[in-house]
């Protein structure tokens, strides 16, 4: 039940960077891909096990991660690029986390990998599952980002 | 007493350890006052979540307390009873969940009750999941076409096929929605003549993720497409016998290759393009039947087609296909060069080795091997003749060309073994330094490893990355904007083209072509 593993992350999301981060991302029409890559500025990928397995990748545009910083650390950014990275690395875990809860709410148990973050215009990463990958893109004032979702 | 008696006034630690108990227990006495501690929470948060871990396991032996629990007027208290009446399957909740559902409003009330009806997979819901397949959050349709896929619901058959064919519109065909990737799910899971004949004419979908789809899917169904897979290719144009070809390749089962191999008899394989699908389909299958056919086809004299023949052979090496390939290579004809050239071009060094000891088919292949300009190639049978060993082999390295990198470099992808070859050797007989990769992906990994290129060849559909979205990604990197990109395609519809051109293609090449053709497009766009 992919879709129903999908809503929690959402919610966690929007939760997440409206709390912390100041930015109310909207959420744009799912889509379903057919290749294992995530395409980004700044992605924040972590490892799910459980009764399924797969990865969820967050991936941000340099804009939008860049607002995130600034939101969070006001004027105090003291190297913008291992702050960029800190953040969204972050951001990943706290999304990860409380979208587990929600989902162990529902008997859905998984344990989250520490998130690894990646860094480098418009990159590339590989989702570990082949099945299809269904992602999610979010728009905010300060530009777009990409959650990605990809289960066994 | 009751073990949640003044339960806020205690230390946090036995607060712990009393809800572990309970969650450990299940024990229904302790349901109202775990209810209360719900509806009024003590603030701790770490406190309030074990609460409704017990909460839960107390609510998973008492059905009827769950359900009622539903009506609730606290929200919370409600959501959790719904969640475990999903969680734990509980049937005589599905009317109060349908009659929830069919009076919420809010989408993500909806969602929590929809999923839990899905769960508990009661076909008394199947009006309620029909209802909502029109909803406009794309989540709760998916969800709905999930939970009717399982419950087996053929009165939903045409609107899933309406999904799917409406996807195909012009304005719309470029995206893949998470409806219609379940929508083919759904289909496929009902194992129906109806719905799988659907599928098989939807292989030719517009949108390559959705073709890809159920390429998979019928994939994993297997036997029950096969026959329906072979009509398709028996009555379907030339795109349709290529792409079942793929398939039944895919599928691997013997049916496969004894249907491909009875359609090709009558005639069906004319189109030299569709040849080239069905030798590659019976190399992946590898029967007794398919391999006399490949044998057959030794008799090809496209370079292209041959290939495809060499490279199926070449995962079959049988004392049967040495003799005979000995004695053509060995003919000194026309056709045995064609043949040693497809040999040395796909790599086949299973064949090479097993050929060799043949004095006349080894001389032959050695000679194709001296003209080949590949360094990768010439290696990779260098490497072989010395394992082979002794003073004929060794003669025959001595006359091996000086490998010498090309001033220019060229990259191909495909995902066909037989192609990349073809396109290597191409490449390389203009004086390109080729690269060659199975797909998008790997393909890229090169330009991201920092390598230069000056022509680029891709195929259209690959795994992994297809070719649309390789050139989108070379497009979008420094110093390839306007980096020549070939595309080989077989889709004859003009709207593949147009969608390719307005991701950054060059040009375009439709298979099969003639290796002069491509090499003539290449000398066009580099000048």
């Amino acid at each position: 039940m992919d879709v129903e593993l999908a809503k929690p992350f959402i919610k966690a999301a929007v939760d997440v960077l409206s709390t912390m981060a100041f930015i109310h991302p909207k959420v744009g029409k799912p889509f379903v891909k057919k290749n294992n890559t995530a395409t980004g500025d700044v992605t924040g990928l972590v490892g799910l096990t459980g009764k399924q397995s797969g990865s969820v990748s967050l991936s941000f545009t340099k804009d939008c991660a860049v607002a995130i910083v600034k939101n969070m650390l006001g004027d105090e950014i003291e190297d913008i690029i291992s702050d960029v990275k800190d953040a969204v690395g972050e951001m990943t875990n706290m999304i990860s986390g409380q979208a587990r809860a929600g989902l162990a709410e529902r008997g859905l148990v998984f344990q989250g990998s520490t998130p690894t973050v990646i860094m480098g215009d418009n990159h590339t990463i590989a989702h570990l599952a082949k099945s299809p990958i269904m992602a999610i893109p979010f728009t905010t004032e300060a530009g777009g980002f990409t959650i990605e979702f990809c289960f066994e | 007493m009751g073990t949640l008696d003044d339960f806020r006034n205690k230390e946090f630690l036995d607060q712990i350890t009393i809800l572990n108990e309970i969650a450990g227990s299940k024990d229904s006495a302790n349901l109202p006052a775990l209810v209360d501690l719900l509806k009024n929470p003590v603030g701790d948060t770490s406190i309030d979540y074990m609460v409704v871990n017990a909460l839960n396991a107390v609510l998973s032996q008492n059905e009827a307390d769950t359900v009622a629990g539903m009506n609730d007027s606290h929200p919370g208290y409600r959501i959790l009873c719904i969640r475990v009446a999903g969680e734990y399957g509980f049937k005589s909740a599905s009317s109060t969940l349908v009659s929830l559902a069919e009076a919420e409003a809010d989408p993500d009330r909806l969602m929590e009750v929809l999923t839990s009806l899905a769960r508990i997979a009661d076909p008394a819901a199947l009006p309620v999941f029909r209802k909502y397949l029109s909803h406009e959050d794309p989540f709760i349709v998916a969800l709905c076409i999930e939970a009717l896929g399982k419950l087996r619901d053929l009165e939903s058959v045409d609107y899933l096929k309406k999904i799917i064919s409406d996807s195909e519109a012009p304005d719309r065909y470029e995206i893949c929605d998470i409806t219609t990737w379940k929508a083919v799910e759904a289909l496929a899971s009902f194992d129906t003549e109806d719905t799988l004949t659907f599928l098989v004419e939807k292989l030719h979908h517009k949108n390559p993720t959705v073709r890809r789809i159920i390429t998979d899917a019928m994939t994993s169904i297997g036997s029950p497409v096969i026959p329906l897979l072979l009509t398709a290719f028996e009555t379907g144009d030339t795109d349709m016998k290529i792409l079942t070809s793929n398939v039944l390749g895919f599928i691997g089962d013997k049916a496969c290759a004894d249907g491909l191999v009875a359609a090709f008899d009558k005639g069906l394989a004319e189109d030299s393009n569709v040849r080239y699908a069905l030798y590659e389909a019976l190399g992946r299958v590898g029967t007794m039947k398919g391999i006399i056919c490949l044998v057959d086809g030794l008799t090809e004299e496209d370079e292209l087609t041959l290939m495809s023949v060499v490279g199926g052979l070449e995962k079959h090496v049988n004392p049967g296909i040495v003799a005979k390939l000995s004695g053509l290579l060995a003919a000194a004809t026309d056709q045995s060069d064609r043949l040693a050239k497809a040999v040395i071009n796909s790599g086949a060094v299973s064949l090479f080795d097993a050929l060799y000891e043949n004095e006349g088919a080894g001389m032959a292949l050695v000679e194709a091997l001296c003209v080949s300009k590949d360094p990768t190639i010439i290696d990779q049978f260098r490497q072989l003749l010395a394992d082979i060993g002794g003073s004929r082999a060794d003669d025959d390295i001595a006359r091996l060309p000086a490998p010498e990198a090309g001033a220019q470099k060229a990259l191909a992808a495909d995902d066909s073994r037989s192609m990349c070859a073809m396109h290597k050797a191409i490449l390389t007989d203009l004086g390109f330094e080729a690269f060659v990769a199975p797909n998008g992906q790997e393909a890229y990994d090169f330009i991201e490893q920092g390598e230069d290129f000056d022509i680029i060849v891709t195929d259209m559909n690959m795994p992994v990355m297809d070719g649309m979205e390789l050139v989108g990604k070379i497009r979008n990197t420094p110093g390839f904007e306007d980096t020549p990109i070939i595309m080989v395609t077989t889709e004859s519809e003009a709207s593949q083209q147009n969608l390719a051109e307005k991701t950054g293609v060059s040009a375009f090449i439709t298979k099969p072509f003639k290796p002069e053709e491509l090499k003539a497009k290449i000398q066009e766009l580099i000048g």
